[in-house]
């Protein structure tokens, strides 16, 4: 998998290895912007209220 | 397709999906104290600029259109009074915010809509994360009776006194923010506080409260309140 993008991306090994950089550093970005905020209420730590609504929550 | 390239693949997925979840613990951890810090802070700040441009009261004070004189609400989801509970470190600070709606605690503790204004007879009810978040009420556990919680709303400072050590309930036991809980002791209406948050601590099967009743006030004009240092 990583083999493969690695051939893939252009240039020589250092341009590479700047390209994974960026890959990487956008799929941080992308995480902890969009998907970690998606699965946060997944989990417990969001529920400190009492309510009979919270029956319904995760 | 070599058994070699099957090996790998499921190694590179391995560390892939690893890698994911050290990231996630990174974020509940790290980043959402870093964001809920940074917005309490700002609700602070702006809480401070409205005062000291002079507009005290929660301007959601218009009467109701229905001529009867409803009791007047907080604006949901804006900040309206700063909380200090010496307890949990000099410098322990937080926004109160109207609602408890899971985008309002990300940005301070929630006062629940339905229950009394600050100072009022009746309950005034504040919840506020245990873990992540900031962690603002991450020292739940040691409160004692006699501790101050203290909060200003601009004008006045409101000095709480907590009755009880933290008590665990279940979600469902909403008669703990009742204007007189019935576990609390209190007998009679009153001008109580009521702080909830989870336990355990990283989990949400059960609540804490914690109980407390109305001091004494005085105007922000006379100074901070003997019950904060410094």
């Amino acid at each position: 998998m990583y083999g493969w993008i690695w051939r893939h991306l252009p240039g020589n090994a250092w341009v590479k290895a700047l390209i994974s950089l960026v890959l990487v550093l956008a799929v941080v970005f992308v995480l902890f912007q969009y998907v970690f905020p998606w699965a946060e209420p997944l989990l417990p730590f969001n529920d400190v209220t009492v309510d009979e609504g919270m029956a319904a929550a995760r | 397709m070599t058994l070699r390239w099957i090996v790998r693949t499921f190694s590179e997925i391995c560390v892939t999906l690893g890698t994911l979840i050290v990231l996630f613990v990174v974020y509940l951890l790290f980043w959402t104290g870093v964001r809920a810090d940074s917005a309490m802070d700002g609700e602070i700040g702006k809480l401070h600029d409205q005062w000291a441009a002079g507009q005290v009261t929660p301007p959601d004070t218009a009467p109701e259109p229905g001529g009867s004189e409803r009791p007047r609400r907080y604006e949901a989801g804006k900040s309206f009074a700063v909380m200090y509970i010496p307890r949990f470190g000099a410098d322990w600070t937080k926004p109160v915010l109207e609602s408890t709606a899971p985008d309002v605690l990300k940005r301070g503790l929630g006062h629940y809509d339905r229950t009394a204004r600050l100072g009022e007879v009746g309950n005034f009810s504040v919840a506020g994360h245990r873990r992540t978040y900031g962690d603002p009420f991450k020292d739940f556990p040691r409160l004692r009776p006699g501790d101050a919680v203290v909060l200003s709303d601009g004008a006045t400072w409101f000095t709480y006194r907590i009755d009880n050590r933290p008590y665990t309930t279940l979600p469902g036991d909403t008669g703990v923010i009742d204007p007189v809980p019935r576990k609390s002791g209190f007998n009679g209406p009153g001008r109580y506080l009521t702080l909830t948050t989870c336990e355990p601590e990283w989990g949400h099967s059960h609540r804490l409260i914690a109980w407390a009743h109305l001091d004494s006030t005085q105007p922000v004009a006379h100074g901070r309140p003997s019950a904060l240092p410094g």
